[in-house]
């Protein structure tokens, strides 16, 4: 019997041994998989996403409002402005690297490097869509949409993104009557600087402005005041474009005011 | 069966009218967002030459004289920033299927709008077929269509081209009628009389109006362009005068006696004049005809040189001597609510812009022998007497008149050596001389 039991004992230990050995190897496998394998997922994540490039570019053409202190100086701003030759700069850093002695190193760091370089080209190119404050020349981006009524911006419908789009020209008319019509000395003079007047208005068919409503005050009287004349000061933006079918268009028209 | 029927219809009809105002409210949802600070540069606009349709000898001289016409137009507007046609690509289109539109909207010519098209003349009739197409947006990008025919004459070609600047500075300028086919009317000395003339706005086809072999002056337009006032003398003195361009000479207009100086047309066709009938020289106001005239100022004066507020013709201002050295007040069209709205120096010649904003005028801010400076042209904003120069050491300016577009003045000026029209944006920029020839003085532009 007891011999048995000491033959048991030897049959059990290689059993033991191996799965011991086994446990540990799938750990270590486990572990060196975290490592490894999921390193090189995550870095696949972001370059692959090409939804993330369609939120980017639905976003950035809704006409949020542009920050208004970027305006002063144009070497000041980190925007890219409307030209597009700065994607060029990723191209220095090799130049810059092979210096150093530990190329090892430096080999494994640029892999995230480059899937950020990846990553970079798509917001950018939703970028110039934006108008960047204060600089570039002419505007003839879509800078203007019209939303089917989405006051937040995001409620594309179908019949949405026709008259921004397809008469630019006529929006720019408009922005450009409202602005020359819009005289700043009627604000009170102790003010410098305010926030944004929103208005809203109709125009009719003949090119004529009705139905001026400030949707959000800027908090100063005068201010909100004086966008308001500057629209009754309009009599005629011009005709609306005869090949557009509608019989009116509404204007969201805001008011940036500094001294 | 006329039962069934019934409701039935009236049930399509019911649908119907709602589809119809699902329509409209649908349509109505289009909406625009913009707002100041987003660059108000002026249009950058491209005009192509416009190319021959046909193969008329006659088409060399009226292609020059449209594409001159055409480029100068636009030029004038004041509201574009015109390329250059040293960056035009090679290949100018002449018809819509013919742009290359990557060729137009990146550098160098990197412009947003392109005029162009062509002309054909045959069998002495010319046919020209112009475009605005908005080349930064491929997608649908005719913003005007345009086709005109008339006889093959330079001057029919002139007026061709007129017509189309004006349908793109309409388009492009918010609303605003182009003043590319306005008149501007002057005296001119030339005939060895000074006497009444009238030219297109950009100094081509001077042509005398009166022959009246006397002394004319303050030629003044009516609102719809049928009539001419001016103040001439005669045997009983300084009166005024009208002609009529419906018949093409003059009509009877009554005597005053007295001095009747500078009439002024209202929006609505009544005329303030200076006349001394009543001993001082004030201001009067009268009908188109001459008839019920009554008197607005009652002083001493001198008062002369009344203009109506061209938007509202609720209010006239006007040059008085009452304080000594003259100079500009405003009142109601009824004499009430007198200002004087110039403080010093010696201001005459005041017009009111069509937009009722602001008066222009001549002044020498510091009058008196050693005193710096001369009769320049200013700019006021009538509800808050802000001012701005526009003319600077530049001799004599006097006389400003506004186009009816508001974005130019007309004035004398003896910046040349002699009297002649110039013209300048409402800004005191783009100044351009009118007229060469002989003393020209005392421009007045037609109201459209």
């Amino acid at each position: 019997m007891s011999t048995d039991i000491y033959s048991e004992h030897s049959q059990l230990r290689r059993p033991l041994a191996w799965s011991l050995t086994l446990h540990l190897a799938f750990a270590g496998f486990v572990v060196l998989y975290a490592v490894f394998v999921n390193g090189v997922r995550g870095s696949s994540w972001g370059s692959g996403g090409g939804g993330d490039a369609m939120g980017a570019t639905l976003v950035s053409s809704v006409p949020l409002p542009a920050n208004p202190t970027e305006t002063t100086n144009v070497l000041a701003t980190e925007s890219k402005g409307l030209s597009q030759s700065q994607p060029a700069v990723p191209e220095k850093e090799p130049e810059a690297i092979p210096i150093p002695d530990k190329d090892t190193k430096t080999k494994i760091k640029p892999a995230p490097v480059k899937t950020a370089t990846q990553r970079k080209p798509e917001p950018e190119a939703a970028e110039s869509n934006r108008i960047p404050y204060g600089e570039g020349g002419p505007v003839s981006g879509p800078y203007t949409m019209n939303a089917g009524a989405a006051k937040g911006g995001f409620g594309f419908t179908g019949s949405g993104g026709d008259f921004g789009s397809q008469f630019a020209w006529y929006v720019e008319a408009v922005q450009r009557k409202v602005t020359e019509n819009w005289l700043k000395y009627e604000v009170d003079p102790r003010i410098s600087e305010a926030k944004r007047v929103y208005l809203t208005f109709d125009i009719a068919r003949d090119g004529h402005p009705s139905n001026v409503q400030v949707e959000q005050s800027s908090g100063v009287p005068s201010l909100d005041q004086s966008a308001v004349r500057a629209l009754q000061r309009i009599d005629t933006f011009g005709p609306l474009p005869p090949n557009y079918s509608g019989s009116k268009v509404s204007v969201e028209f805001w008011f940036d005011f500094k001294r | 069966m006329s039962n069934s029927a019934g409701p039935t219809r009236r049930h399509v009809l019911i649908a119907l009218a709602f589809l119809i105002l699902l329509a409209a409210t649908g349509s109505a949802q289009d909406w625009i967002r913009t707002g100041t600070g987003l660059g108000v540069e002026r249009v950058r606009l491209a005009a192509a030459d416009f190319k021959p349709s046909t193969s008329d000898a006659n088409n060399v001289n009226l292609l020059k004289t449209f594409n001159d016409t055409l480029w100068s137009d636009l030029d004038n507007a004041g509201i574009f920033d015109l390329v250059s046609k040293s960056f035009y690509p090679l290949q100018e289109p002449g018809q819509p299927s013919e742009i290359n539109f990557t060729a137009w909207n990146s550098p160098p010519p990197n412009t947003s709008m392109l005029a162009f098209g062509n002309l054909g003349a045959v069998a002495g009739k010319v046919t020209v077929q112009g475009w605005l197409y908005d080349v930064k947006n491929e997608k649908s990008p005719q913003v005007l269509g345009k086709q005109y025919t008339d006889n093959a004459t330079p001057d029919a070609v002139r007026v061709i081209a007129h017509r189309f600047a004006d349908e793109i500075i309409f388009r492009l300028g918010g609303g605003v009628q182009g003043i590319a086919e306005t008149k501007i009317y002057f005296v001119s000395e030339r005939s060895g009389h000074k006497e009444i003339w009238i030219m297109d706005y950009d100094g081509a086809n001077q042509q005398q109006i009166t022959h009246l072999g006397s002394i004319s002056l303050s030629p003044r337009i009516s609102p719809d362009g049928s009539r001419l006032a001016f103040s001439s003398i005669n045997k009983s003195g300084w009166e005024i005068m009208m002609y009529s361009f419906d018949l093409n000479r003059m009509v009877s207009f009554p005597r005053f006696g007295g001095m009747n100086l500078s009439p002024s047309w209202s929006p609505d066709g009544k005329i303030a004049l200076s006349s001394s009938r009543n001993g001082y020289p004030n201001i009067f106001v009268v009908d188109a005809s001459g008839g019920n005239s009554h008197r607005l100022t009652n002083d001493k004066g001198p008062d002369v040189s009344p203009t109506w507020n061209r938007k509202t013709g609720s209010q006239i201002a006007f040059v008085s001597g009452r304080t000594g050295l003259p100079q500009i007040y405003t009142m109601d069209a009824d004499g009430t609510n007198l200002q004087r709205i110039t403080d010093q120096g010696y201001a005459v010649s005041p017009n009111w812009s069509p937009n009722g904003q602001f008066l222009t005028f001549s002044w020498m801010r510091k009058y008196g022998a050693g005193e710096p400076g001369s009769n320049d042209i200013y700019l006021m904003d009538a509800a808050s007497k802000q001012w701005v120069q526009l003319t600077h050491d530049s001799g004599r300016n006097d006389f400003p008149c506004w186009s009816p577009d508001g974005r130019h003045i007309v004035f004398q000026s003896h910046r040349s050596g002699s009297d002649q029209i110039w013209m300048m944006l409402a800004d005191g920029t783009n100044v351009k001389q009118l007229t060469f020839k002989g003393g020209n003085t005392q421009p007045n532009w037609s109201w459209k």
